[in-house]
């Protein structure tokens, strides 16, 4: 097996180029026929997302995937050519599994990259570029990105602020389902922070804003009830979670309406998320019992800290993929020796069974144990030519040119792959 | 026989110990459960065993009380563990079942001589309700704790201190109320007979350190169900009052010795 990968990604290359190299949905079919179409390129795939570009194949050549890259964009090497990595081999493996297990990401650890990746594949064995090779390569890739996931912290803990609320939530309701979300004010952000709440099980939402027609059209977003501003305090007893976001100049909740919310609701705890600059809530509201106030740094604390485990929890996953990445070459090496060494033996003993069946009836006039005798003299030629090709095949079992000489090997003996 | 099952109960909670001390230090591991259930059955196996040889309710020494309620904070543990499914719960519980197993271990005496003072049918009724009283209420006493660590974290706003292995706010407030509400009247109803039997014995019955302490213990927990059902307490507060009242227990269950009286093990 010989991978050849070539790409670029946020970390080589500005987004005008990312976007100018690129290849949509629907070019990508195309894109991979013409590849595997070239010589030397027996099997590809390719991935493309807004952060990267990534070309993997089977093939001996990487300089063959740039020419591609820049033939199928009309692009000049020059212009392309510092923001492009080529890998080979070993190399490439490690990097196709470090990107699926995103630890090449711009936030390491986001879970969309594996489904990213895993599309690619679809698409391309959709397209019939995929081989023995590549799938193999890509299994293992999924199986490591899997393992990573499960055994370190790398995606465990929220890095964006709506993740951070609702991680927080979590930790205040356990389960979100049958827990009321309350907006108030009509910002970009606290719908985002809503909308996460929402998919992680909240049953309702209410919203409020100053102009009214803009609560309506957002409470619609989100199935949800639309409350007048003036009243949106006697609504605050049925909500669970209130995020806050208007652009008023002064705190909007203070601690005594935030009192007398929780006394009419019976101490049931109460999360406030306030995302407003300058704050909508007064801070002395985190002092009450069963009032949990977040505000937008305290949220960034979280997210900080978060980053900072990831980062460690990154170290561990690298290690992993060295592993593995160990692991699959070996595999891989073995894979391409040990069916040589067994056809190889195999072919041999074919021309011999042969010889002596040709000349069955030159040997019929020998007694039982002389014919026993030239089959075991026979036997044992084989044998012995043999025995230094295959001692230097398994040799060469764990080195990365084995397959190079298994090739070699094959042709001199005319062995065919079965 | 029994002691053998209870040396090996005792061994595999040793497995339901060491899953405390590893959560604690944030390691995951799931192994714990399957020992700790064969340990358990062991546990009701030796103490039935027991039971069988004195033909009474191995209750009436004091490794058999400590077997006995180690063997029910286990089923306590377990329902608790099943229906919520917060491992957790095992870094309070099993420093404690495996304390009170061992002590019992410890305290081993085979003689099988029951004080005439405890040959009475009341002992089948009165022990057991307090006993799994008492499992109950430690139930709440754990989740209490659990509350009060999580609660600090997330008004500190430190995110360093968030306990990633605890189970939310909710879950654990939860969990408190409902131990309590099966803890209260099982050591209500257990005090009752208590004090019937003591009638029935003696004709007196308060003047004993026991019956005392368990007085101050139940007022304090009646104190708690009437803040939760009336006043509408939950969460800290509550969490607070919950540990006052399992340190009664304490006190009741092991201090009692020390004041002398009719509940003391001879």
């Amino acid at each position: 097996m010989q991978l050849a990968l070539v790409g670029l990604s946020h970390k080589t290359a500005p987004v005008e180029i990312r976007e100018r190299l690129a290849f949509s949905n629907d070019a990508l079919r195309s894109a991979l026929a013409s590849l595997v179409d070239r010589r030397a390129v027996n099997e590809a795939m390719i991935l493309s997302t807004c952060n990267r570009v990534e070309v993997v194949a089977e093939s001996p050549d990487d300089r063959l995937i740039r020419d591609f890259i820049c033939e199928f964009h009309q692009i000049s090497h020059d212009s392309v050519s510092t923001h492009l990595y080529s890998y080979r081999n070993v190399e490439a493996i490690r990097h196709v599994f470090r990107v699926t297990a995103s630890l090449d990401s711009m936030v390491i650890g986001e879970p969309q990259i594996l489904g990213q990746v895993k599309e690619a594949f679809r698409i391309a064995m959709d397209a019939g570029t995929v081989g023995m090779h590549l799938s193999a390569l890509m299994n293992r890739a999924f199986a490591v990105a899997k393992k990573v996931r499960s055994e370190t912290g790398i995606s465990q803990s929220a890095v964006s602020v709506s993740y951070a609320a609702v991680e927080l939530a979590r930790k205040i309701f356990g389960d979100l389902s049958g827990k009321t979300v309350m907006i108030i004010g009509a910002s970009k952000m606290g719908e985002l922070a809503a909308k996460h709440l929402r998919r992680a099980g909240a049953s309702s939402v209410l919203v409020t804003n100053r102009t009214f027609e803009r609560a309506v059209e957002l409470a619609k977003v989100f199935e949800g009830a639309a409350v007048p501003f003036e009243h949106f305090t006697d609504h605050m007893t049925g909500a669970d979670i209130v995020i806050t976001s208007t652009g008023a100049p002064h705190f909007i909740i203070g601690r005594n309406l935030a009192e007398q919310v929780i006394h009419r609701r019976k101490n049931k705890p109460i999360f406030f998320i306030d995302i407003a600059v300058p704050r909508d809530i007064d801070p002395a509201v985190n002092q009450i019992d069963n009032a949990f106030l977040y505000d937008i740094d305290d949220l960034q604390q979280v997210i900080d800290a978060n980053l900072k485990e990831r980062f460690k929890e990154a170290m561990r996953a690298e290690q992993i993929v060295d592993d593995e990445v160990e692991a699959f070459c070996l595999k891989m090496q073995t894979r391409d020796v040990v069916p040589t060494i067994v056809q190889l033996r195999d072919s041999l003993e074919k021309v011999r069974r042969d010889e002596i069946e040709r000349n069955r009836r030159h040997l019929k006039d020998l007694s039982p144990d002389q014919q026993a005798a030239v089959d075991q003299i026979t036997k044992s030629i084989v044998n012995k030519i043999l025995h230094p090709p295959i001692e230097q095949l398994k040799q060469m079992a764990h080195d990365p040119q084995g397959a190079d000489l298994a090739d070699l090997i094959r042709k001199i003996f005319n062995v065919k792959p079965q | 026989m029994h002691v053998v099952l209870l040396r090996l109960a005792l061994g595999l909670y040793s497995f339901g110990f060491a899953h405390s001390v590893l959560t604690a230090l944030k390691k995951k591991q799931t192994f714990f459960q399957p020992a700790v259930f064969a340990g358990f059955i062991l546990h009701v196996a030796s103490i039935a065993l027991r039971a069988l040889d004195v033909r009474y309710l191995p209750l009436t020494q004091q490794y058999e009380a400590f077997s006995f309620f180690g063997a029910l904070t286990t089923l306590g543990f377990l329902i608790a563990y099943a229906k919520y499914r917060i491992a957790p719960l095992s870094v309070f519980a099993f420093p404690l079942i495996f304390i009170m197993t061992f002590v019992a271990n410890l305290f081993y005496d085979p003689s099988a001589s029951i004080p005439p003072v405890l040959r009475s049918n009341w002992i089948y009724i009165h022990t057991p309700l307090v006993f799994f009283g008492y499992a109950a209420l430690f139930i709440a006493f754990a989740a209490a704790i659990m509350y009060l660590i999580q609660e600090r974290a997330l008004k500190s706003k430190h995110p360093i201190r968030f306990h990633n292995w605890l189970p939310s706010l909710e879950i654990c407030d939860d969990l408190a109320y409902k131990s309590l509400a099966i803890g209260f009247p099982l050591i209500t109803l257990g005090i009752v007979t208590g004090a019937l039997w003591a009638q029935a014995v003696w004709g007196v019955w308060a003047r004993d350190a026991k019956v005392l302490f368990s007085f101050l213990t139940w007022f304090v927990y009646m104190m708690l169900i009437f803040y939760r059902l009336i006043a509408g307490w939950r969460g800290r507060k509550a969490a607070y009052l919950s540990i006052v009242g399992f340190i009664g227990v304490l006190v009741t269950f092991l201090g009692a010795n020390y004041f002398g009286g009719l509940h003391t093990f001879q």
